[in-house]
């Protein structure tokens, strides 16, 4: 069965897409990881022009976290005052990102810029990540317990002006950190198409030590809103919102998840983040194949309508 | 830690409320004043009238005789389109269109004959195109040229009896831009000029891509006569061709010259849905956004909440 995506301009395959938002979902759900890493790259692969795969996809992230937001709310582990300093750098940092990708789609750069993008941070995570997975796989084999973080130790980041009491947190410190790092993340989600995640996680705990049960809930929380003003500003100035391939991705990540969701907690951490970084790494390098490989066509064509 | 700060600070739906609030004034105002610019810009780029593809002499759905001296009946051709009008729906896949035509006063005694050449041209709705050609630097491939054409037909379907080197001299395949040698093409001129070795590499990649993508067919037997004077032709529109009015072109030649010319019009429109939301995201960006945010954020809703009745 095939459908017309009225922005991407083309015709694609229903199950093709149904199966990709659920395999990702299903990613997604198991290592609890927003997906869209995986789903930007995976929906260019396909022939989706970068600027719409980048758009849709961050109307997709509203849905899929929005849920485990909720979840993580109902088990008060949501910081609401340092999420909304978060936010509040990310819609700004957003901001600046969806104007950068209007200026690049109009100087022929984007698909290059979202390809270096990804190389460089996913090379950079899945690195890390796979280090961390076989250190950590390592030392459970060897029997010793993982150490704790630390938390609530101070660095010269609290130290900044602007001193703010973030209570469920019980951290003071300044709001400059938190803002920055919101900022830098909006900015990544405009345009690579993905919540971010990825960095605001390890930002908290490593950065600005935030006690770990409130982190995810926290940067889930933040993620709705910047993701949410990511798709409207992308909506706005650049017309690259699929609403009907946001959909299929939607419905197909909610099925998924859900199933991922059942499995991950069977299974062993270290050993499916290992996987995790193998799939990341393996992304990763598909996107630096196209951009070292010698293109079949040099050429591309870019139409305005008028 | 006092207990009214604890009250303060106890998370409650009207917490959500105001954060949501904020957030999206925020956006709002940003996506509003882009809007606004977006609107002060002007939404349509003025194009060159598709009418200005035919000579002044013809117009659309009417016949042109050839060009005086002729001392027995002139051979005028008619023709019209299986379908005139071709909705695109969401499951628009792609469609064939059926131009058939006669040959009035044919002298030709059988179909085989051979007297009369027909070409088929179906042309859409021009467009500006940038092409963009890579280049390797420093070990990367990168867009690095570019040239942009106005008016570059979106749709270019050719259709003829023979070969077209065959039934026309070059001069007049030029003048009523027949095949893909001589589709219009006008390159902008508010670039550093190309060298003409590159702007015909640009030129026939336009061609090439268009060709890839189905959006340029050429069949140089694709017309056949199945009478004296009775022809037809199938041309397929892939499922990603642009909307918009198509020109239909037939020219009938005899002894590679062109006696008569008649044109048809078909329109392709968006149709339901697609079109609802097609139009809706180029005319109303902003609440369009707005829209799919909304859905997201209530698919997200029931996943949850169906989620967590499943779990109890």
């Amino acid at each position: 069965m095939n459908l017309y995506l009225p922005i991407a301009e083309m015709s694609v395959n229903v199950l093709m897409f149904l199966g990709m938002g659920a395999a990702v979902g299903f990613l997604s759900g198991l290592f609890g990881v927003g997906g869209g890493f995986l789903m930007t790259p995976l929906l260019i692969f396909s022939g989706v022009p970068s600027a719409v795969a980048v758009g849709t996809e961050a109307a997709q992230i509203v849905a899929t976290s929005v849920s485990g937001a909720i979840a993580q709310w109902r088990r008060k582990n949501v910081d609401v005052k340092l999420g909304v300093v978060l936010l509040t750098g990310g819609v700004l940092g957003s901001i600046v990102g969806v104007q950068l990708v209007r200026i690049l789609r109009r100087l022929g750069q984007f698909d290059l810029f979202v390809s270096a993008t990804y190389v460089t941070f996913l090379g950079i995570i899945g690195s890390l990540m796979l280090i961390e997975s076989l250190n950590t796989w390592r030392k459970v084999a060897a029997g010793t317990a993982a150490t704790g973080r630390k938390s609530g130790t101070h660095t010269w980041i609290h130290k900044l002006p602007l001193q703010m009491r973030f209570k469920r947190s019980k951290l003071s410190m300044s709001a400059i950190p938190p803002f920055l790092i919101g900022a830098f993340v909006g900015l990544l989600a405009a345009i690579m198409g993905v919540g971010g995640g990825f960095i605001m996680v390890p930002a908290l705990i490593y950065l600005l030590r935030v006690p770990t049960n409130v982190v995810a809930g926290t940067s889930l929380f933040q993620i709705v809103f910047v993701t949410a003003a990511t798709t409207l500003l992308h909506a706005t100035f650049n017309r690259t919102v699929d609403v009907v391939l946001a959909g299929l991705l939607m419905v197909g990540g909610v099925v998924g998840a859900q199933f991922g969701a059942s499995w991950g907690t069977r299974l062993r951490g270290e050993q499916f983040r290992f996987l995790l970084a193998a799939l990341v790494l393996l992304v990763c390098l598909r996107m630096a194949y196209g951009l070292i490989a010698m293109p079949g066509e040099l050429y591309s064509l870019t139409s305005v309508q008028g | 830690m006092t207990g009214r700060q604890s009250k303060w600070w106890r998370w409650q739906s009207w917490h959500v409320l105001w954060c949501a609030a904020v957030a999206v004034m925020f956006a709002c105002v940003f996506a509003a004043a882009g809007y606004a610019q977006q609107t002060k810009r002007g939404r349509n780029v003025p194009i060159t009238p598709p009418a200005a593809i035919v000579p002044p002499a013809i117009k659309a759905g009417e016949a042109v005789g050839p060009p005086r001296v002729a001392p027995e009946p002139d051979e005028v051709v008619q023709a019209d389109v299986s379908t005139r009008n071709v909705a695109v729906t969401s499951s628009f896949t792609g469609t064939e269109i059926v131009v058939f035509g006669a040959v009035d006063n044919s002298r030709q005694p059988s179909p085989e004959a051979g007297v009369y050449d027909v070409v088929v041209v179906i042309e859409g709705v021009p467009s500006r195109v940038t092409v963009r050609k890579k280049g390797r630097v420093g070990g990367i491939w990168l867009n690095t040229d570019s040239q942009v054409f106005e008016s570059v037909p979106s749709y270019y379907a050719i259709a003829s009896t023979r070969p077209l080197d065959e039934l026309a001299p070059e001069a007049v395949l030029i003048g009523y831009e027949i095949g893909f040698d001589h589709v219009r093409m006008t390159p902008a001129a508010n670039r550093p000029r190309l060298p003409p070795a590159d702007l015909k590499a640009f030129r026939e990649s336009v061609i090439r891509l268009k060709q890839k993508d189905g959006l340029y067919v050429a069949e140089s037997h694709g017309v056949a006569f199945i009478g004296r004077s009775l022809f037809r032709a199938s041309i397929s529109l892939p499922a990603t061709v642009s909307v918009g009015p198509f020109e239909t072109r037939v020219y009938l030649f005899r002894g590679q010259r062109l006696i008569s010319q008649y044109n048809v019009r078909i329109n392709l429109e968006r149709e339901g849905l697609e079109r609802f939301l097609h139009d809706s995201a180029f005319t109303y960006p902003f609440f369009y956004g707005l829209a799919t945010v909304l859905l997201a954020l209530a698919s997200g809703l029931v996943a949850s909440a169906l989620f967590s009745k499943a779990a109890h």
